[in-house]
Protein backbone atom coordinates (compact mmCIF):
# COMPACT_ATOMS: atom_id res chain seq x y z
CA UNK A 1 0.00 0.00 0.00
CA UNK A 2 1.16 3.23 -0.63
CA UNK A 3 1.98 6.01 2.09
CA UNK A 4 -0.76 8.92 1.70
CA UNK A 5 1.02 10.74 4.44
CA UNK A 6 4.73 10.59 5.12
CA UNK A 7 5.97 12.55 8.27
CA UNK A 8 9.86 12.58 8.28
CA UNK A 9 11.96 14.40 11.34
CA UNK A 10 9.32 16.46 12.19
CA UNK A 11 10.31 19.52 14.73
CA UNK A 12 8.52 22.34 16.37
CA UNK A 13 10.55 24.90 18.95
CA UNK A 14 8.33 27.54 20.36
CA UNK A 15 10.51 30.17 22.92
CA UNK A 16 11.70 27.58 25.85
CA UNK A 17 9.89 24.48 24.66
CA UNK A 18 10.48 21.37 22.18
CA UNK A 19 7.21 20.87 21.55
CA UNK A 20 7.70 18.14 18.81
CA UNK A 21 10.86 16.02 18.62
CA UNK A 22 12.47 14.76 15.43
CA UNK A 23 8.87 12.99 14.86
CA UNK A 24 9.18 10.26 12.31
CA UNK A 25 5.55 8.28 10.52
CA UNK A 26 3.61 6.97 7.67
CA UNK A 27 0.08 6.71 6.93
CA UNK A 28 -1.00 4.31 4.72
CA UNK A 29 -3.80 4.80 1.90
CA UNK A 30 -7.22 3.95 2.94
CA UNK A 31 -6.14 2.93 6.78
CA UNK A 32 -7.68 4.57 9.73
CA UNK A 33 -4.65 5.85 11.92
CA UNK A 34 -5.00 6.62 15.28
CA UNK A 35 -2.92 9.59 17.35
CA UNK A 36 -2.99 9.43 20.74
CA UNK A 37 -1.17 10.91 23.42
CA UNK A 38 -2.28 12.59 26.60
CA UNK A 39 -2.53 16.17 26.92
CA UNK A 40 0.21 18.69 26.27
CA UNK A 41 1.95 15.42 24.36
CA UNK A 42 2.37 17.66 21.42
CA UNK A 43 -0.37 15.94 19.60
CA UNK A 44 -2.14 19.01 18.27
CA UNK A 45 1.06 20.68 17.66
CA UNK A 46 1.54 17.44 15.62
CA UNK A 47 -1.81 18.08 13.64
CA UNK A 48 -1.30 21.62 13.02
CA UNK A 49 1.66 21.57 11.13
CA UNK A 50 0.15 17.99 9.06
CA UNK A 51 -2.98 20.09 8.30
CA UNK A 52 -0.98 23.27 7.53
CA UNK A 53 -1.80 25.19 9.96
CA UNK A 54 1.52 25.44 11.60
CA UNK A 55 5.06 25.83 10.19
CA UNK A 56 7.20 23.56 11.42
CA UNK A 57 10.75 24.58 12.44
CA UNK A 58 12.09 21.24 10.03
CA UNK A 59 11.73 18.24 8.82
CA UNK A 60 9.12 17.61 6.34
CA UNK A 61 5.46 16.57 5.56
CA UNK A 62 4.15 15.36 2.24
CA UNK A 63 0.69 14.35 2.14
CA UNK A 64 -0.39 12.55 -1.46
CA UNK A 65 2.34 13.74 -2.91
CA UNK A 66 2.58 17.72 -2.03
CA UNK A 67 4.85 18.88 0.12
CA UNK A 68 3.10 21.04 3.15
CA UNK A 69 5.20 24.26 3.25
CA UNK A 70 5.93 24.27 -0.70
CA UNK A 71 2.63 23.23 -1.71
CA UNK A 72 0.03 24.31 0.76
CA UNK A 73 -3.21 24.93 -1.09
CA UNK A 74 -2.48 21.57 -2.90
CA UNK A 75 -2.29 20.20 0.41
CA UNK A 76 -5.16 21.72 1.80
CA UNK A 77 -7.60 20.44 -1.28
CA UNK A 78 -6.44 16.97 -0.68
CA UNK A 79 -7.70 16.99 3.40
CA UNK A 80 -10.70 17.33 5.26
CA UNK A 81 -10.63 18.18 8.69
CA UNK A 82 -13.66 17.55 11.85
CA UNK A 83 -12.47 20.69 14.08
CA UNK A 84 -13.21 19.08 17.80
CA UNK A 85 -15.04 23.20 18.29
CA UNK A 86 -17.84 23.36 16.10
CA UNK A 87 -17.04 25.65 12.96
CA UNK A 88 -19.92 25.69 11.52
CA UNK A 89 -21.55 29.10 10.22
CA UNK A 90 -24.66 28.82 12.75
CA UNK A 91 -26.61 31.41 11.17
CA UNK A 92 -26.89 30.01 7.59
CA UNK A 93 -28.92 26.75 6.61
CA UNK A 94 -26.94 23.17 6.58
CA UNK A 95 -26.94 23.93 2.59
CA UNK A 96 -25.61 27.48 2.19
CA UNK A 97 -22.68 25.76 4.28
CA UNK A 98 -21.63 23.24 2.53
CA UNK A 99 -22.47 25.45 -0.62
CA UNK A 100 -19.88 27.59 0.66
CA UNK A 101 -17.24 24.93 1.34
CA UNK A 102 -17.70 23.99 -2.17
CA UNK A 103 -16.66 27.26 -3.51
CA UNK A 104 -13.99 27.46 -1.26
CA UNK A 105 -12.74 24.25 -2.77
CA UNK A 106 -13.41 24.77 -6.37
CA UNK A 107 -15.90 21.92 -6.62
CA UNK A 108 -17.08 22.33 -9.98
CA UNK A 109 -20.37 24.48 -10.49
CA UNK A 110 -22.05 21.48 -12.31
CA UNK A 111 -21.55 19.10 -9.75
CA UNK A 112 -22.14 20.77 -6.55
CA UNK A 113 -25.72 20.14 -5.75
CA UNK A 114 -25.56 16.48 -6.39
CA UNK A 115 -22.23 16.48 -4.38
CA UNK A 116 -24.08 18.35 -1.22
CA UNK A 117 -27.47 15.96 -1.63
CA UNK A 118 -24.89 12.65 -1.71
CA UNK A 119 -23.13 13.87 1.43
CA UNK A 120 -26.31 14.96 3.43
CA UNK A 121 -27.25 11.27 2.55
CA UNK A 122 -24.18 9.78 4.05
CA UNK A 123 -24.90 11.77 7.22
CA UNK A 124 -28.45 11.09 7.18
CA UNK A 125 -29.89 14.95 6.78
CA UNK A 126 -31.21 15.35 3.79
CA UNK A 127 -34.22 16.71 5.54
CA UNK A 128 -32.50 19.12 7.11
CA UNK A 129 -30.78 20.87 4.33
CA UNK A 130 -32.56 24.37 4.87
CA UNK A 131 -32.69 24.38 8.20
CA UNK A 132 -30.73 27.11 9.95
CA UNK A 133 -28.06 25.26 11.85
CA UNK A 134 -28.40 26.89 15.01
CA UNK A 135 -31.85 24.95 15.60
CA UNK A 136 -29.56 21.71 14.90
CA UNK A 137 -28.41 19.99 17.71
CA UNK A 138 -25.16 18.73 19.00
CA UNK A 139 -25.26 15.24 17.43
CA UNK A 140 -26.56 16.59 13.88
CA UNK A 141 -23.61 19.80 13.98
CA UNK A 142 -21.32 17.07 14.14
CA UNK A 143 -22.94 14.90 11.12
CA UNK A 144 -23.09 17.99 9.06
CA UNK A 145 -19.23 18.83 9.37
CA UNK A 146 -18.46 15.14 8.67
CA UNK A 147 -20.62 16.00 5.46
CA UNK A 148 -18.84 18.95 4.90
CA UNK A 149 -15.15 17.71 5.18
CA UNK A 150 -16.33 14.52 2.37
CA UNK A 151 -17.86 17.70 0.15
CA UNK A 152 -14.33 17.89 -1.73
CA UNK A 153 -13.48 14.35 -1.85
CA UNK A 154 -10.80 14.47 0.12
CA UNK A 155 -8.00 12.02 0.12
CA UNK A 156 -7.24 12.13 4.20
CA UNK A 157 -10.25 12.96 6.74
CA UNK A 158 -8.82 14.11 9.73
CA UNK A 159 -10.74 13.94 13.25
CA UNK A 160 -10.17 15.82 16.43
CA UNK A 161 -12.18 14.50 18.46
CA UNK A 162 -15.06 13.63 16.54
CA UNK A 163 -17.45 12.46 19.37
CA UNK A 164 -15.79 15.15 22.47
CA UNK A 165 -19.22 16.02 24.04
CA UNK A 166 -21.75 14.08 22.86
CA UNK A 167 -23.99 11.45 24.39
CA UNK A 168 -22.85 7.80 23.83
CA UNK A 169 -26.19 6.93 21.63
CA UNK A 170 -24.89 9.77 19.29
CA UNK A 171 -21.57 8.82 19.67
CA UNK A 172 -22.11 5.16 18.91
CA UNK A 173 -23.89 6.86 15.60
CA UNK A 174 -21.18 9.18 14.78
CA UNK A 175 -19.24 6.07 14.98
CA UNK A 176 -21.31 4.10 12.31
CA UNK A 177 -21.19 7.13 10.08
CA UNK A 178 -17.18 7.10 9.99
CA UNK A 179 -17.38 3.08 9.37
CA UNK A 180 -19.92 3.74 6.43
CA UNK A 181 -17.34 5.69 4.83
CA UNK A 182 -14.79 3.79 5.45
CA UNK A 183 -15.92 1.09 4.06
CA UNK A 184 -17.51 3.13 1.26
CA UNK A 185 -15.29 5.77 -0.26
CA UNK A 186 -12.26 3.99 1.71
CA UNK A 187 -10.67 7.46 2.63
CA UNK A 188 -7.90 7.52 4.61
CA UNK A 189 -8.68 8.50 8.11
CA UNK A 190 -6.63 10.00 10.77
CA UNK A 191 -8.11 9.91 14.24
CA UNK A 192 -7.50 11.32 17.79
CA UNK A 193 -9.56 10.78 20.71
CA UNK A 194 -9.54 11.00 24.24
CA UNK A 195 -12.51 7.96 24.58
CA UNK A 196 -9.72 4.94 23.97
CA UNK A 197 -12.59 2.02 23.37
CA UNK A 198 -12.95 4.43 20.13
CA UNK A 199 -10.17 4.40 19.14
CA UNK A 200 -9.99 0.18 18.54
CA UNK A 201 -11.17 0.94 15.25
CA UNK A 202 -8.02 2.41 14.10
CA UNK A 203 -5.72 0.24 11.94
CA UNK A 204 -2.61 1.46 13.61
CA UNK A 205 -2.37 3.48 16.53
CA UNK A 206 0.63 5.74 17.16
CA UNK A 207 1.18 6.98 20.53
CA UNK A 208 3.08 10.51 21.47
CA UNK A 209 4.33 11.41 24.82
CA UNK A 210 6.88 14.40 25.40
CA UNK A 211 6.94 15.41 21.84
CA UNK A 212 8.00 11.85 20.32
CA UNK A 213 6.24 9.31 18.92
CA UNK A 214 6.91 5.73 21.63
CA UNK A 215 4.58 3.25 19.30
CA UNK A 216 3.26 2.61 16.08
CA UNK A 217 1.44 -0.51 16.51
CA UNK A 218 -2.14 -2.25 15.93
CA UNK A 219 -4.49 -2.10 18.83
CA UNK A 220 -3.86 -5.72 19.08
CA UNK A 221 -0.34 -5.94 18.61
CA UNK A 222 -0.01 -2.65 21.02
CA UNK A 223 -2.07 -5.14 23.87
CA UNK A 224 -0.39 -8.40 23.27
CA UNK A 225 2.90 -6.29 23.61
CA UNK A 226 1.85 -6.22 27.09
CA UNK A 227 2.21 -9.59 27.26
CA UNK A 228 -0.63 -11.97 28.34
CA UNK A 229 -2.98 -11.21 30.62
CA UNK A 230 -3.46 -8.64 33.80
CA UNK A 231 -4.92 -10.02 36.84
CA UNK A 232 -6.55 -7.94 39.78
CA UNK A 233 -6.96 -8.33 43.06
CA UNK A 234 -7.77 -6.40 46.24
CA UNK A 235 -6.75 -8.73 49.53
CA UNK A 236 -7.64 -8.27 53.34
CA UNK A 237 -4.18 -6.51 53.41
CA UNK A 238 -1.83 -5.41 50.37
CA UNK A 239 0.78 -4.61 51.62
CA UNK A 240 1.43 -7.75 53.23
CA UNK A 241 -0.06 -9.65 49.93
CA UNK A 242 2.38 -7.52 47.94
CA UNK A 243 5.51 -8.60 49.96
CA UNK A 244 4.53 -11.90 49.45
CA UNK A 245 4.28 -11.64 45.69
CA UNK A 246 7.74 -10.22 45.64
CA UNK A 247 9.49 -12.66 47.70
CA UNK A 248 7.71 -15.76 45.54
CA UNK A 249 6.51 -15.25 42.24
CA UNK A 250 9.33 -13.91 39.97
CA UNK A 251 7.51 -13.90 36.57
CA UNK A 252 5.05 -11.58 37.41
CA UNK A 253 5.37 -7.36 36.23
CA UNK A 254 3.15 -5.92 39.73
CA UNK A 255 1.72 -2.62 40.11
CA UNK A 256 -0.91 -1.04 42.72
CA UNK A 257 -3.09 1.56 42.10
CA UNK A 258 -5.61 2.23 44.42
CA UNK A 259 -6.19 -0.57 46.57
CA UNK A 260 -6.01 -3.23 43.59
CA UNK A 261 -2.88 -4.97 43.11
CA UNK A 262 -2.13 -5.60 39.35
CA UNK A 263 -0.26 -8.06 38.08
CA UNK A 264 0.73 -8.71 34.06
CA UNK A 265 1.27 -12.51 33.34
CA UNK A 266 2.10 -14.33 29.92
CA UNK A 267 -0.28 -16.81 30.79
CA UNK A 268 -2.81 -16.68 33.61
CA UNK A 269 -4.57 -20.40 33.27
CA UNK A 270 -1.36 -21.78 34.75
CA UNK A 271 -0.06 -18.73 36.98
CA UNK A 272 -3.61 -18.43 38.47
CA UNK A 273 -3.97 -21.99 40.26
CA UNK A 274 -0.35 -22.00 41.79
CA UNK A 275 -0.29 -18.20 42.59
CA UNK A 276 -3.99 -18.64 44.97
CA UNK A 277 -2.01 -20.98 46.78
CA UNK A 278 1.30 -19.82 47.45
CA UNK A 279 -0.70 -16.46 48.50
CA UNK A 280 -1.39 -16.44 52.41
CA UNK A 281 -3.39 -13.24 52.61
CA UNK A 282 -7.10 -13.94 51.99
CA UNK A 283 -8.18 -12.76 48.46
CA UNK A 284 -11.29 -10.54 48.70
CA UNK A 285 -11.70 -9.91 45.32
CA UNK A 286 -9.97 -11.24 42.25
CA UNK A 287 -10.64 -10.40 38.65
CA UNK A 288 -8.72 -12.18 35.57
CA UNK A 289 -9.07 -9.75 31.80
CA UNK A 290 -7.08 -9.55 28.54
CA UNK A 291 -5.47 -6.18 28.43
CA UNK A 292 -6.99 -2.81 26.86
CA UNK A 293 -5.95 0.28 25.47
CA UNK A 294 -6.25 1.64 28.56
CA UNK A 295 -3.72 -0.22 29.59
CA UNK A 296 -1.54 0.12 27.12
CA UNK A 297 -1.62 3.73 27.05
CA UNK A 298 -0.88 3.47 31.21
CA UNK A 299 1.89 1.30 30.14
CA UNK A 300 3.65 3.46 27.06
CA UNK A 301 2.81 7.11 29.20
CA UNK A 302 2.76 6.28 32.55
CA UNK A 303 -0.72 8.37 32.97
CA UNK A 304 -4.41 7.48 32.18
CA UNK A 305 -5.82 9.26 29.57
CA UNK A 306 -7.85 12.14 30.80
CA UNK A 307 -11.05 13.27 30.10
CA UNK A 308 -10.84 16.86 29.18
CA UNK A 309 -13.60 17.87 26.79
CA UNK A 310 -11.50 21.14 26.04
CA UNK B 1 -12.04 34.08 -7.40
CA UNK B 2 -14.88 31.81 -6.30
CA UNK B 3 -13.39 32.26 -2.76
CA UNK B 4 -13.73 35.99 -2.89
CA UNK B 5 -17.55 35.71 -3.99
CA UNK B 6 -18.35 32.87 -1.31
CA UNK B 7 -16.77 34.97 1.43
CA UNK B 8 -18.75 38.19 0.26
CA UNK B 9 -21.84 36.66 -0.33
CA UNK B 10 -21.74 35.17 3.50
CA UNK B 11 -21.43 38.55 4.77
CA UNK B 12 -23.75 40.51 2.80
CA UNK B 13 -26.55 37.53 3.22
CA UNK B 14 -25.76 37.92 6.58
CA UNK B 15 -26.58 41.60 7.46
CA UNK B 16 -29.95 41.31 5.79
CA UNK B 17 -31.06 38.22 7.92
CA UNK B 18 -29.86 40.80 11.19
CA UNK B 19 -32.90 42.96 10.97
CA UNK B 20 -31.59 44.50 14.41
CA UNK B 21 -28.22 45.53 13.29
CA UNK B 22 -29.95 46.71 9.47
CA UNK B 23 -31.86 49.34 11.69
CA UNK B 24 -29.93 50.08 14.63
CA UNK B 25 -27.14 51.08 12.78
CA UNK B 26 -29.00 53.89 11.69
CA UNK B 27 -29.48 55.69 15.21
CA UNK B 28 -26.19 57.33 15.45
CA UNK B 29 -26.05 58.93 12.03
CA UNK B 30 -29.65 60.03 12.44
CA UNK B 31 -28.78 61.41 15.78
CA UNK B 32 -26.21 63.15 14.58
CA UNK B 33 -28.02 64.87 11.78
CA UNK B 34 -30.89 65.38 13.99
CA UNK B 35 -28.10 67.46 15.83
CA UNK B 36 -25.83 68.70 13.69
CA UNK B 37 -28.53 69.17 11.08
CA UNK B 38 -31.13 70.61 12.67
CA UNK B 39 -30.91 72.00 16.28
CA UNK B 40 -27.28 72.87 15.69
CA UNK B 41 -27.58 73.91 11.80
CA UNK B 42 -28.39 77.61 12.60
CA UNK B 43 -25.00 78.08 15.04
CA UNK B 44 -22.91 76.55 12.64
CA UNK B 45 -23.77 78.85 9.90
CA UNK B 46 -23.34 81.67 11.83
CA UNK B 47 -20.20 80.40 12.97
CA UNK B 48 -18.87 79.19 9.31
CA UNK B 49 -20.72 81.60 6.77
CA UNK B 50 -20.71 84.43 9.44
CA UNK B 51 -17.54 86.07 8.03
CA UNK B 52 -19.61 86.95 5.13
CA UNK B 53 -21.70 90.16 3.76
CA UNK B 54 -24.95 90.30 2.98
CA UNK B 55 -26.90 87.57 1.53
CA UNK B 56 -25.63 84.30 2.18
CA UNK B 57 -27.01 81.49 0.23
CA UNK B 58 -24.73 79.09 2.81
CA UNK B 59 -26.64 76.27 3.85
CA UNK B 60 -24.97 73.79 6.60
CA UNK B 61 -27.22 71.07 5.98
CA UNK B 62 -25.79 71.13 2.21
CA UNK B 63 -22.65 70.90 4.07
CA UNK B 64 -23.37 68.49 6.39
CA UNK B 65 -25.19 65.82 4.58
CA UNK B 66 -22.78 64.22 2.41
CA UNK B 67 -20.47 64.22 5.47
CA UNK B 68 -22.76 62.16 7.57
CA UNK B 69 -23.28 59.95 4.65
CA UNK B 70 -19.35 59.49 5.17
CA UNK B 71 -19.91 59.08 8.88
CA UNK B 72 -22.12 56.21 8.65
CA UNK B 73 -20.24 54.76 5.59
CA UNK B 74 -17.26 54.66 8.57
CA UNK B 75 -18.75 53.40 11.08
CA UNK B 76 -20.39 50.70 9.43
CA UNK B 77 -17.43 49.87 7.40
CA UNK B 78 -15.62 49.45 10.55
CA UNK B 79 -17.71 47.71 12.78
CA UNK B 80 -18.80 45.15 9.84
CA UNK B 81 -15.01 43.88 10.16
CA UNK B 82 -15.63 43.29 13.44
CA UNK B 83 -17.41 39.90 11.55
CA UNK B 84 -13.83 38.50 11.66
CA UNK B 85 -13.34 38.76 15.41
CA UNK B 86 -17.03 36.53 15.57
CA UNK B 87 -15.82 34.12 12.62
CA UNK B 88 -12.70 33.77 15.21
CA UNK B 89 -14.53 33.31 18.38
CA UNK B 90 -17.38 31.06 16.48
CA UNK B 91 -14.53 29.07 14.69
CA UNK B 92 -15.73 29.68 10.92
CA UNK B 93 -12.50 31.28 10.54
CA UNK B 94 -10.43 27.89 10.66
CA UNK B 95 -12.62 26.21 8.35
CA UNK B 96 -12.00 29.62 5.56
CA UNK B 97 -8.07 29.44 6.88
CA UNK B 98 -7.48 25.56 5.88
CA UNK B 99 -9.16 25.88 2.92
CA UNK B 100 -7.32 26.65 -0.33
CA UNK B 101 -8.80 30.21 -1.03
CA UNK B 102 -5.61 32.23 -0.99
CA UNK B 103 -5.03 34.45 1.70
CA UNK B 104 -5.15 37.82 -0.27
CA UNK B 105 -8.61 36.45 -1.59
CA UNK B 106 -9.81 36.04 2.14
CA UNK B 107 -8.71 39.59 2.75
CA UNK B 108 -10.51 40.87 -0.26
CA UNK B 109 -13.54 38.77 0.22
CA UNK B 110 -13.95 40.19 3.77
CA UNK B 111 -13.23 43.64 2.91
CA UNK B 112 -15.42 43.67 0.13
CA UNK B 113 -17.93 42.19 2.13
CA UNK B 114 -18.07 45.01 4.73
CA UNK B 115 -18.18 47.73 1.84
CA UNK B 116 -20.92 46.35 0.95
CA UNK B 117 -23.10 46.50 3.93
CA UNK B 118 -21.43 50.14 4.65
CA UNK B 119 -22.39 51.35 0.74
CA UNK B 120 -26.08 50.08 1.04
CA UNK B 121 -26.36 51.75 4.31
CA UNK B 122 -25.27 54.91 2.98
CA UNK B 123 -27.67 54.91 0.29
CA UNK B 124 -30.49 54.14 2.93
CA UNK B 125 -29.66 57.77 3.98
CA UNK B 126 -30.54 59.20 0.93
CA UNK B 127 -33.85 58.38 1.88
CA UNK B 128 -33.57 61.12 4.33
CA UNK B 129 -33.09 63.92 1.71
CA UNK B 130 -36.68 64.93 1.91
CA UNK B 131 -37.27 65.46 5.42
CA UNK B 132 -33.70 67.58 5.48
CA UNK B 133 -35.18 70.21 3.06
CA UNK B 134 -32.65 70.08 0.94
CA UNK B 135 -32.76 68.57 -2.76
CA UNK B 136 -30.28 67.00 -4.85
CA UNK B 137 -30.43 66.01 -8.37
CA UNK B 138 -30.41 62.42 -9.39
CA UNK B 139 -27.68 62.14 -11.43
CA UNK B 140 -25.04 63.87 -8.90
CA UNK B 141 -27.00 61.60 -6.66
CA UNK B 142 -26.03 58.28 -8.99
CA UNK B 143 -22.54 59.97 -9.68
CA UNK B 144 -21.84 59.95 -6.20
CA UNK B 145 -22.56 56.12 -5.68
CA UNK B 146 -19.10 54.92 -7.07
CA UNK B 147 -17.07 57.33 -4.70
CA UNK B 148 -19.06 56.13 -1.91
CA UNK B 149 -18.50 52.56 -2.55
CA UNK B 150 -14.47 53.58 -2.97
CA UNK B 151 -14.76 55.23 0.16
CA UNK B 152 -16.14 52.15 2.27
CA UNK B 153 -13.54 49.79 1.05
CA UNK B 154 -10.48 52.25 2.14
CA UNK B 155 -12.43 52.49 5.45
CA UNK B 156 -13.10 48.44 5.80
CA UNK B 157 -9.61 48.25 5.19
CA UNK B 158 -8.62 50.02 7.96
CA UNK B 159 -11.53 47.91 10.12
CA UNK B 160 -9.97 44.63 8.66
CA UNK B 161 -6.16 45.31 9.65
CA UNK B 162 -7.16 46.15 12.81
CA UNK B 163 -9.71 42.99 13.06
CA UNK B 164 -7.13 40.35 11.29
CA UNK B 165 -4.90 41.47 14.27
CA UNK B 166 -6.98 40.76 17.39
CA UNK B 167 -8.52 37.92 18.90
CA UNK B 168 -11.64 39.88 21.61
CA UNK B 169 -14.38 41.71 20.16
CA UNK B 170 -13.65 43.98 23.64
CA UNK B 171 -10.06 44.98 22.34
CA UNK B 172 -11.22 45.78 18.52
CA UNK B 173 -14.24 47.65 19.91
CA UNK B 174 -11.82 49.73 22.02
CA UNK B 175 -9.52 50.29 19.41
CA UNK B 176 -12.24 51.01 17.29
CA UNK B 177 -14.25 53.60 19.32
CA UNK B 178 -10.58 55.52 19.40
CA UNK B 179 -10.08 55.68 15.67
CA UNK B 180 -13.76 56.91 14.38
CA UNK B 181 -13.98 59.75 16.38
CA UNK B 182 -10.85 61.89 15.34
CA UNK B 183 -11.52 60.22 12.42
CA UNK B 184 -15.11 62.01 11.99
CA UNK B 185 -13.75 65.30 13.26
CA UNK B 186 -10.63 65.83 11.80
CA UNK B 187 -12.07 64.64 8.02
CA UNK B 188 -14.17 68.00 7.45
CA UNK B 189 -17.38 66.04 7.62
CA UNK B 190 -18.71 68.02 10.24
CA UNK B 191 -17.12 71.11 9.88
CA UNK B 192 -14.35 72.59 7.89
CA UNK B 193 -10.97 71.86 8.58
CA UNK B 194 -9.76 74.53 6.38
CA UNK B 195 -8.00 76.03 9.58
CA UNK B 196 -6.06 73.46 11.42
CA UNK B 197 -2.78 73.30 13.35
CA UNK B 198 -0.14 72.01 11.52
CA UNK B 199 0.19 68.77 13.32
CA UNK B 200 -3.65 68.07 13.13
CA UNK B 201 -3.38 68.92 9.65
CA UNK B 202 -1.00 66.31 9.00
CA UNK B 203 -3.90 63.86 10.39
CA UNK B 204 -6.59 65.50 8.21
CA UNK B 205 -4.74 64.58 4.81
CA UNK B 206 -3.82 60.84 5.70
CA UNK B 207 -7.73 60.24 6.97
CA UNK B 208 -8.99 58.71 3.81
CA UNK B 209 -12.37 59.67 5.35
CA UNK B 210 -11.13 63.59 4.37
CA UNK B 211 -10.30 62.38 0.35
CA UNK B 212 -14.00 60.58 0.62
CA UNK B 213 -15.94 63.31 2.07
CA UNK B 214 -14.09 66.11 -0.22
CA UNK B 215 -15.22 64.43 -3.38
CA UNK B 216 -18.70 63.54 -2.32
CA UNK B 217 -19.45 67.10 -1.55
CA UNK B 218 -17.93 68.04 -5.00
CA UNK B 219 -20.32 65.78 -6.43
CA UNK B 220 -22.97 65.90 -4.41
CA UNK B 221 -22.80 70.07 -4.53
CA UNK B 222 -22.70 72.23 -7.34
CA UNK B 223 -19.34 73.96 -6.40
CA UNK B 224 -19.72 76.21 -9.59
CA UNK B 225 -22.91 78.02 -8.64
CA UNK B 226 -21.04 78.99 -5.52
CA UNK B 227 -19.73 81.99 -4.58
CA UNK B 228 -15.58 82.16 -3.66
CA UNK B 229 -16.81 83.24 -0.31
CA UNK B 230 -19.39 80.33 0.48
CA UNK B 231 -16.61 77.89 -1.06
CA UNK B 232 -13.65 78.49 1.28
CA UNK B 233 -16.71 78.45 4.06
CA UNK B 234 -17.48 75.00 3.10
CA UNK B 235 -13.71 73.95 3.29
CA UNK B 236 -13.87 72.97 -0.82
CA UNK B 237 -10.43 73.88 -1.80
CA UNK B 238 -8.88 71.12 -0.04
CA UNK B 239 -5.05 71.81 -1.11
CA UNK B 240 -1.48 69.52 -0.14
CA UNK B 241 1.38 72.17 -0.28
CA UNK B 242 -0.33 74.64 -1.28
CA UNK B 243 -1.96 73.04 -4.56
CA UNK B 244 -5.60 72.26 -4.80
CA UNK B 245 -5.90 68.44 -5.09
CA UNK B 246 -7.95 67.10 -7.84
CA UNK B 247 -10.64 64.42 -7.88
CA UNK B 248 -8.56 62.17 -10.00
CA UNK B 249 -5.88 62.11 -6.96
CA UNK B 250 -8.31 61.80 -4.43
CA UNK B 251 -9.65 58.41 -5.83
CA UNK B 252 -6.00 57.52 -6.25
CA UNK B 253 -5.39 57.94 -2.86
CA UNK B 254 -8.18 55.68 -1.41
CA UNK B 255 -7.23 52.95 -3.77
CA UNK B 256 -3.73 53.21 -2.62
CA UNK B 257 -4.76 53.01 0.98
CA UNK B 258 -6.99 50.49 0.20
CA UNK B 259 -4.49 47.83 -1.07
CA UNK B 260 -1.86 48.94 1.31
CA UNK B 261 -3.79 48.09 3.78
CA UNK B 262 -5.46 44.88 2.09
CA UNK B 263 -1.73 43.39 1.90
CA UNK B 264 -1.00 44.01 5.41
CA UNK B 265 -4.16 42.40 6.60
CA UNK B 266 -2.94 39.30 3.86
CA UNK B 267 0.33 39.21 5.76
CA UNK B 268 -1.59 38.88 9.00
CA UNK B 269 -3.45 35.99 7.77
CA UNK B 270 -0.87 34.22 6.64
CA UNK B 271 0.58 34.74 10.16
CA UNK B 272 -1.91 34.08 11.64
CA UNK B 273 -3.15 30.02 13.12
CA UNK B 274 -6.67 30.87 14.19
Amino acid sequence: MNNIIEVSQLNKHYKDTHAVKDVNFEVKQGEIFGFLGPNGAGKSTTINMICTMLAPSSGSIDINGFNVTKQKNKVRESIGIIFQENTLDEKLTAGENLMLHCKFYKVPKEKREARIQEVLEIVDLVDNKSKKVETFSGGMKRRLEIARGLLHYPKVLFLDEPTVGLDPQTRAHIWEYILRLKRKEGITMFLTTHYLDEAEISDRIAIMDHGEIITINSPAQLKQSLGGDIIELSTKDNDQALQEINENISEADVTIQDDTIQMKVANSDDFISDFIKQLDVPITRLNIRKPTLNDVFLAFTGRTIQHEEN
Amino acid sequence: MEGIIGIWQRDVKKFFRDRARLFGSFTMPILFLLIFGGGMSGTMENLIGGGMEGETDFQYVQFVFPGIVAMTLLMTSVFSSLSIIEDKDFGYMKEILVSPVSRVNIAIGKMLGASTVAFLQGIMMFLLIPFLGISYDITSLLQVLPFMFLLACALSSVGLLIASFLKSTQGFQLIVQLLVMPMVFLSGALFPVSNMPSWMDIIVKINPVTYGVDVMKKVMIDVESLTPAVREAMGLNLSIFGRSITVFEEVLFMLGFTTILVLLATLSFRRSNA
